[in-house]
């Protein structure tokens, strides 16, 4: 204890005679001003360093924990069932069809399939012909300059991205003054 | 040695089957690991063949968009293009406020919810290419607005799930 004592006296050494002499009250002021400025700067470096590393390292921490889960898809609302259809449990009770119901909805799913397959295969043969033509066209062109078929085999940079909006039941009305409003996205937003 | 190699399995003595077990103890289903989710590589292309194409199918009826989805995977499948992934894509809600005539105040009109199906294509060759999109064109039902264009790895990004802390620590690390 009195080896520290002794230590603390040499290197404190103005500082100790102030405190003893009460008389030197202005001096004892100008030296506790200057005193912080020798002392203190040397404590802060230290712990400052040591602070900063240890915060470093818990972040590269915290990353690499983040990092190494994987990225999760965004749950898709559309094939979530709400809770509530699948709590009740109603059932629903169907009338019994009579037989001349019941035929003519034979009837109308027959009629149905069949436009249905003359509609398929019209469009299989429209794409047959569409390429066949395609085919004739090109070989025709090859015959007539080969820079030009080469040219056309080409894909084309300029059709992608391509949009379009489906067709509308009705044309849009003349002289409609829409009412003001606004739109709010109240997506529900997921995070990690 | 002689006797561990031995295969022969005397179906007709009464020993046949002797020492198996495994078709008493319950079955067990293999471990089912949870698949990363990876982005694929994303193929540019040839100078006569597309690369990953994305049709986007996006409308506020569910039912429809679909079904149209489903079409056109059909349709792909028929003509043999390669179809990478069908999937579909966060579904949007907004809601709908309008101005009433006489007063100041917004009144809720209506929620509506926009869903989006996507059907990834890899191969379609350029001579092909606007057949396909007329034949598409040709069928495609009231109310979906159709959008084609190239795979990028942005669109991959934007199905998966922000991670704000992640990126709040890449901020402050750099």
């Amino acid at each position: 204890l009195m080896f520290c004592y002794f230590s603390f006296c040499s290197s404190w050494l103005p500082q100790r005679v102030l405190l003893q002499g009460s008389h030197w009250q202005s001096s004892l002021l100008d030296l506790r001003t200057s005193l912080p400025v020798r002392a203190q700067p040397k404590k802060k470096k230290k712990v400052d360093v040591k602070k900063e590393q240890a915060q470093k390292e818990r972040m590269k921490k915290k990353l690499k924990k983040l990092e190494k889960a994987p990225p999760e898809l965004i749950p898709i609302e559309d094939f979530i069932t709400p809770l509530k259809y699948s709590e009740s449990n109603r059932v629903r009770s169907l009338p019994a069809l009579s037989p001349e119901e019941s035929e003519r909805r034979v009837i109308l799913l027959k009629k149905w399939c069949l436009f249905k397959q003359k509609q398929d295969e019209a469009e299989k043969q429209a794409i047959k012909a569409l390429v066949e033509s395609q085919q004739e066209a090109l070989k025709e062109l090859r015959l007539e300059s080969e820079e030009l078929y080469e040219a056309a085999i080409r894909r084309d940079e300029g059709l992608f991205p391509f949009q379009r909006d489906g067709p509308s039941y009705t044309p849009p009305l003349a002289g409609y003054d829409p009412p003001e409003g606004k739109c709010i996205d109240i997506t529900k937003v997921y995070t990690q | 040695d002689a006797l561990l190699g031995c295969h022969r399995s005397y179906r007709s003595r009464p020993t046949h089957g002797i020492g198996k077990f495994k078709y008493l103890l319950p079955k067990e289903l293999p471990k089912k690991r949870k698949e990363k989710v990876q982005m694929k590589e994303i193929d540019a292309g040839t100078e006569y063949q597309y690369g990953d194409v994305n049709i986007q199918m996006t409308s506020h009826d569910l039912c429809l968009v679909e079904h149209f989805a489903q079409y056109v995977h059909r349709l792909c499948n028929r003509l043999s293009i390669r179809v990478n992934e069908s999937y579909a894509m966060p579904t949007k809600t907004n809601e709908v406020l309008f101005m009433e005539e006489r007063g100041s105040k917004m009144q809720l009109d209506a929620v509506l919810t926009t869903h989006q199906r996507v059907v990834q294509i890899r191969g379609l060759s350029s001579t092909f290419a606007p057949i396909l999109l007329e034949i598409i064109q040709s069928s495609q039902p009231e109310g979906v607005h159709l959008l084609m264009k190239q795979h990028t790895e942005d669109d991959f990004k934007s199905r998966l799930k922000s991670r704000p802390e992640l990126e709040e620590l890449l901020a402050e690390m750099s």
